[in-house]
């Protein structure tokens, strides 16, 4: 009789538990036996081969891939299981289901990827030892989903850090907020701070610039990222939001300080004037090198300073942008008539596209359509003036360009860097101020 | 490159191509190069000297080389003969004598080079000291690559 009322009462329970679909996951298989993984951990799938072996790996590490770009590793999931898997020839395709974990996109290798499956998340069971193929604490639970066994596997275990590794980060915290004081304290000339910023929050701001600002962290730019990112977290918390940098949107927001002063517009006279009185030249012909001048506004400039304050001096200027479309107009560039400076009027002629800079100024400059991270055929350089150009190239051409400077620029020869970026190597001598970054190579 | 150089190229090869094809010519997006770079399989090479050092290379598989020569001769080719190989070289000194020629207007003077025409699998092109501005066509014959690398005598 008892027995009766429970199967009765079993029975409408059943029904609901299969109309609330909660937990969606993608469905494949490794060795013929069906997995699953959490749809919310899944970017994309798509189909790749031909990785690019990384040596020194463990075995189940097929290599790294460019996904549009970015380059993840692709790990093989039958191999890190112990599973028997079909060696393909190295220019085949295979499936690749792409996982975004907290702090990394990677791809794992499997056999072939079903559909998506709904299930309700209570009947996942959990899961039983006899599943001997795959160590236990790496699968979440067991679901039966018409009339299949899936075997859901938890990617955070599988792959995340080891399981001491977010501890810092929680205790991190308190400290990062008890940090405005001590940041406060330092002056703007100290290159780097000390170690008061959260290193895990700077990191994460940093890949995300990387993704989506192009920007990328690294010593010359250290210390503005870590002031901004205080601000950045006031700022945010006023607002009651998280002040994780996680779109492209917010990205640009948080960069939107970083460019110097004068940057897209002919400078004041007064800015130029302050930057003549912190150079000085001792022989008469001067070369100056400003790479990533965009539409040409920095290399006028430049042209209008030697024009006006070092007389004596012939220059010529050698400027250059990868990208056609700014470089191709930098030449005659048409200048904003509202915008200019009266005493700048001078050096400017009317032609019948508009207000453009006369032919002496522009005889002084050379645009070229080049790549910085090419080979730079130049001569011994006087100065070199690359204001927020080194913090968007890429960690290991910055290094390279960085030492490439300290080459071509000639021994009391002067380096620009961009307002809010500081080298810190000790052949170059920081003269400048909080406007100009200026240094002299010893 | 100095900017001014680009498109006195693009123009020229355009023109040219549209002339001499008598066809629809499509210009794909211009990019930098500076590693080594294979070469399809004809490349013809012009020198360039004067105020400028430099070369420009047309670059481009046999398949298109016999088709482009085919149509420019009014008769069917076959294979890279004697015939091929002065058509492709006259086109590239075409293409190079036009772009000098508007160069030349806006006041840079520089000279050519006879072309040279090599053929051959497997060849690679590699310059050390100049970046290439490649600029690739693509007609119904197949796809040529315009390989320019000018620089200032510094």
């Amino acid at each position: 009789m008892s027995n009766a009322t429970t199967e009765l009462a079993k029975g409408p329970k059943e029904i609901d538990r299969l109309k609330k679909i909660d937990f969606k996951m993608i469905s494949f298989t490794l060795a013929g036996k069906d997995y699953g993984i959490d749809i919310l951990k899944v970017k994309e799938i798509r189909k790749a081969g031909n990785f690019t072996k990384v040596p020194n790996t463990p075995i189940f590490v097929r290599g790294v891939d460019n996904l549009r770009g970015d380059i993840i590793p692709v790990i093989d999931l039958r191999v890190m299981f112990n599973l028997p898997a079909e060696t393909k020839d190295s220019t085949s395709l295979e499936n690749i289901v792409i996982l975004r974990l907290d702090s990394l996109v990677l791809g794992v290798v499997v056999d072939s990827i079903e559909k998506v499956v709904g299930i309700a998340s209570e009947a996942i069971q959990p899961p039983h030892p006899i599943f001997g193929d795959i160590n236990i604490q790496y699968i979440n639970g067991v679901v039966e989903n018409e009339g299949r066994l899936y075997i859901i596997l938890d990617v955070d275990r599988i792959f995340g850090e080891p399981a001491d590794a977010p501890e810092p980060t929680a205790q991190a915290e308190p400290k990062g907020l008890a940090l405005p004081e001590a940041d406060e304290a330092q002056t703007l000339a100290a290159p780097v701070p000390g170690e008061s910023i959260v290193p895990l929050d700077l990191q994460f701001v940093g890949e995300t610039l990387a993704a989506f600002g192009q920007f990328h962290l690294s010593p010359l730019n250290r210390g503005w990222v870590s002031e901004r990112l205080l601000e950045w977290k006031k700022m945010r918390q006023q607002k009651g939001l998280d002040f994780q940098v996680t779109q492209k949107d917010e990205a640009e927001d948080f960069l939107t300080t970083f460019p110097s002063p004068n940057t897209a517009r002919i400078w004041t006279a007064e800015a130029v004037s302050s930057l003549a009185d912190l150079l000085s030249f001792d022989v008469p012909s001067l070369v100056v090198w400003n790479p990533g001048c965009g539409r040409g506004y920095e290399s006028y400039s430049l042209a209008l300073m030697f024009q006006t304050r070092f007389q004596d001096k012939a220059f010529k200027i050698w400027a250059s942008d990868n990208d056609l479309l700014s470089i191709s107009t930098a030449p005659s560039l048409v200048l904003d008539d509202e915008e200019l400076e009266l005493s700048w009027k001078e050096h400017t002629v009317q032609t019948k596209n508009g207000l453009q800079f006369n032919a002496e100024i522009k005889s002084r400059i050379l645009f070229e359509f080049h790549d910085v991270n090419h080979l730079n055929p130049m001569p011994e350089v006087h100065l070199a003036v690359l204001r927020d150009v080194i913090s968007f190239l890429k960690p290991s051409d910055q290094e390279k360009l960085v030492t490439e400077l300290s080459e071509k620029v000639r021994s009391g020869g002067f380096l620009l860097l961009g307002t809010h970026e500081r080298l810190n190597q000790p052949e170059w001598k920081f003269l400048g101020n909080d406007t100009w970054s200026v240094y002299q190579k010893l | 490159m100095r900017v001014e150089y680009i498109n006195p190229f693009v123009e020229a090869a355009y023109n040219v191509l549209t002339e001499v094809l008598a066809t629809e010519v499509k210009r794909g997006n211009l990019f930098l190069k500076s590693a080594t770079k294979p070469v399809m399989g004809v490349a013809a090479i012009v020198g360039l000297a004067g105020e400028v050092e430099g070369r420009v290379l047309f670059d481009m598989s046999k398949q298109t080389a016999i088709k482009i020569a085919s149509v420019m001769n009014m008769e069917e080719l076959t294979e890279i003969d004697d015939l091929v190989k002065a058509t492709i070289s006259e086109l590239a000194n075409m293409i190079t004598a036009q772009a000098v020629t508007k160069l030349h207007e806006l006041g840079f003077k520089f000279d050519l080079t006879p072309p040279a025409l090599i053929t051959g699998d497997n060849m690679e092109i590699s310059d050390q000291e100049v970046e290439a501005l490649i600029v690739p066509m693509e007609s119904p014959h197949g796809n040529i690559e315009i390989n320019v690398a000018v620089r200032e005598r510094s």
